[in-house]
């Protein structure tokens, strides 16, 4: 027998369950979570101190009770019924519920049902344990709306926010830095590197040498590029987050496009521009003008004086001539300043521009093709055909010559747009309800931006020196301006320009201001080229004259004999193959009938023939490009 | 003989139409700007007048007005290097404001003349 071993005894067992319960009781009642024991009716049969505190009573006046009792009937059958019923079919039940109690109102619980098997394993009772999780539902709750808060500020903010390491590898991008960045379709930047979206990778070592300070930094205007390639300008501010150690350990940048903004302040000071040299050359412009009056006055004074007048007058003639040039030099100007008087009229912008289109068909160099889409509606608008031809001619001409060498396509497009929807696209205060637009894309060897910038300055020319005089496309913008218009560009260097020239719409037709002759005159038109004369003859109907067009001896006769209906004018196209200005004198001269001349020439030189000038007959001489108001003026002259 | 009078700020241009006019034997009076015309018009003795319509102190559109208003018969020709005036051209409002004739610059010196010959003729008979 051992003596060491004790056998227990009886009241031993008792003793140490009594302590067991003491035990158990003081972790039961000291834990801060109400806990209960539940019997199959739903009747509490334990509950603890906890339990006891929260619902200010004492375990006798809850024990027996139902649920329903406790927590109110309707909440029993809501919120705790459904999930008893589970845990007596032998599931552990876990769910987040808000109950009062009397103690502490309204909080959140985190209940917990364990089913609580008999010994012989049926399930007649469930243990309930609840917690009082309020405070961090309130954090999780606060948290989660801080975020949602921070989530739709980042978002919807056009500001990209961007966290990368100090070698430029991206560890967060936002959605705004994708649409900045043109990535769309990329899922996310994360693991690209920021240096490759610098347009110079240099720039972005600057930045970061610049940011070890660990002070916050701005950089305005940084020149990026976007994942298409595309160029664009941000503002950036950046932050250096260091270590303990002064180490860099990552960066914050946040983006801002100001490509737009940039291109705004860029095309108003364009416009600013174009507007002091206008008001420059229209200055100088009309200065010549006076140098020139004096030039051309002694000149034809001097005719006079000289000795042998028949002789001399041919070198006069010639100092005049090249007086008409300078004359047309200084209106050219003066129309790109728009200080040119312009006469107006309703005119069809299909018109003008078929005209244009086939008044270039012998030019087009053989490998170019022209695609037309000319929209067949009739869309007016109230210019001068004569200035709207030279538009269309300038900017066509401008394309063909960049495709001489290549061949291309250049696609001629005319259709109506409503106003309304230009507001992003023309910089203007007031626009019209309608435009016209005429687009003109070639395939030719476009522009730099360089070039592109300065185009419509006058004297501005990418020819060679001498050829040209560099007013082209000044003189198309002054035009276009004039008519309430606008005339946008898009170009690529070796891939092809695009012209965009919008015209206001006008509704009412509206003939010229200065159109009041009851009688209709008849001018008889004497032409060359078809399509030229049609743009004036346009011009002139729409001002109130009837044409009679001769492009041929027979025509001009026939038309000089109809006894009733002669016509009051001649105008001659100097370019007349088939009428030179000897069967014109002629033709005239055999009928007897004193008729003024108005002559329009390219230079003027071929009609310095001593039969003409001199002779009286013409009456005016006008040098291409002419205006329809220095047409009208000279018709009024002669007419007189 | 008839008397003309030349509103020209440009000195060369205004003596080019004096030699000019004297040739013809008018009587040529002369003013340099729009004031100087105004202040020292004559209007028993001129018959004809040439105006500049851009000039310093009072403009050309200002003495055409003005000339009107004094002397309603006398006949006004209106020339121009160019410039706008607001929506309408300068030589369109000189003729708007009775002009008799408008002359861009630079014009025919033959031209003027028949036209000055013309004007003045109509005015005799």
């Amino acid at each position: 027998m051992n003596h060491n071993t004790k056998i227990p005894q009886p009241d031993d067992f008792l003793e140490l369950l009594k302590r067991d319960k003491i035990v158990s009781d003081h972790i039961l009642n000291n834990s801060r979570s109400m806990i209960s024991v539940i019997t199959r009716d739903y009747i509490y049969e334990k509950v603890n101190a906890t339990f006891c505190v929260a619902h200010l009573g004492m375990p006798e006046s809850i024990i027996g009770k139902s649920l329903g009792d406790i927590w109110g009937y309707e909440i029993f059958r809501d919120k705790i019924k459904h999930n008893l019923d589970k845990c007596f079919s032998g599931e552990t039940v876990k769910y987040v519920e808000a109950f009062s109690t009397p103690q502490s109102g309204k909080r959140f619980y985190e209940v917990i049902f364990r089913p609580f098997p008999a010994v012989s394993g049926e399930i007649t009772h469930l243990l309930a344990e609840t917690f009082d999780v309020t405070d961090l539902k309130l954090t999780e709750q606060i948290a989660a709306e801080k975020e949602d808060e921070f989530k739709r500020f980042e978002t919807n903010l056009p500001i990209g926010f961007l966290r990368c390491l100090p070698d430029g590898r991206i560890l967060l991008a936002n959605k705004a830095i994708m649409i900045i960045l043109d990535c769309r379709g990329q899922i996310s930047l994360c693991g690209t590197n920021l240096r490759k979206y610098y347009t110079e990778e240099s720039l972005f070592d600057l930045h970061v040498s610049q940011l070890m300070d660990g002070k916050p930094k701005s950089f305005g205007r940084v020149p990026l590029k976007t994942c298409r390639e595309n160029e664009i300008v941000c503002r950036i501010s950046a932050f250096m987050f260091l270590d303990q150690s002064d180490k860099p350990s990552y960066i914050d940048f946040s983006f801002e496009d100001s490509s737009r903004e940039m291109m705004l302040e860029n095309k108003l000071l364009q416009a600013q521009k174009l507007e002091t040299i206008g008001a420059l050359a229209g200055g100088i412009a009309h200065d010549f003008n006076n140098i020139l009056t004096t030039i051309s006055g002694y000149a034809e004074l001097l005719k006079d004086d000289l000795p042998d007048p028949l002789q001399s007058s041919q070198k006069i003639a010639r100092i005049l001539m090249a007086v008409s040039k300078a004359r047309s030099l200084t209106n050219q100007i003066l129309t790109f300043s728009r200080q040119m008087e312009q006469e107006k009229v309703t005119v069809s912008v299909s018109k003008v521009l078929k005209e244009t289109l086939g008044f270039l068909k012998d030019s087009v160099p053989p490998d170019v093709i022209i695609k037309r889409n000319i929209w067949s509606g009739k869309i007016k608008v109230f210019a001068d055909p004569t200035q709207l031809f030279r538009v269309f001619l300038n900017l066509m001409t401008n394309a063909l010559q960049s495709m001489e060498e290549t061949g291309g396509n250049l696609s001629v497009e005319l259709k109506q747009v409503n106003g309304k929807n230009l507001k992003d696209i023309l910089d203007k205060d007031i626009l019209a309800d309608e435009y016209a637009l005429v687009t003109f894309r070639d395939t030719g060897k476009g522009m730099d931006p360089s070039v592109l910038r300065r185009i419509f300055e006058p004297f501005y020319t990418t020819r060679e020196v001498g050829k040209g005089t560099g007013l082209g496309l000044s003189v198309v913008h002054g035009i276009v301006s004039e008519m309430g218009g606008d005339i946008l560009v898009s170009s690529e260097k070796n891939k092809g320009s695009v012209f965009y020239v919008y015209l206001p719409v006008t509704l009412e037709d509206r003939t010229a201001i200065s159109d009041l002759q009851v009688t209709k005159k008849k001018i008889l038109f004497v032409i060359g080229n078809r399509h030229e004369a049609g743009i004036l003859s346009l011009a002139l109907e729409s001002s109130g004259y009837i044409i009679a067009t001769a492009s041929d001896r027979k025509t001009l006769v026939r038309e000089m004999s109809d006894g009733e209906d002669l016509p009051d004018l001649i105008l001659y196209m100097s370019d007349a193959e088939q009428i030179k200005t000897n069967d014109l004198i002629e033709v005239i001269a055999e009928t007897n009938i004193e008729i003024p001349v108005i002559a329009i020439s390219d230079t003027g030189q071929e009609l310095i023939e001593e039969k003409s000038l001199p002779s009286g007959l013409i009456k005016q001489h006008l040098i291409k490009p002419v205006s329809l108001k220095e047409i009208r003026n000279a018709i009024q002259l002669s007419l007189i | 003989m008839p008397c003309i009078l030349i509103v020209e700020d440009e000195k060369d241009v205004r003596e080019m139409l004096r030699i000019s006019l004297a040739r013809k034997r008018y009587t040529i009076l002369e003013a340099e700007n729009g004031k100087d015309a105004i202040t020292h018009f004559k209007p028993a003795v001129t018959d004809l007048v040439i105006t500049d319509l851009i000039m310093p102190e009072e403009d050309g559109l200002k003495v055409i007005m003005k000339f009107r208003e004094i002397k309603p018969s006398v006949k006004i020709i209106a020339i121009s290097g160019g410039g706008k005036a607001g929506p309408g051209s300068y030589l369109n409002m000189a003729k708007a404001l009775g002009a008799d004739a408008i002359y861009s610059k630079p014009f025919s010196l033959s031209d003027l003349m028949v036209k000055i010959d013309e004007l003045l003729n109509i005015e005799q008979s």
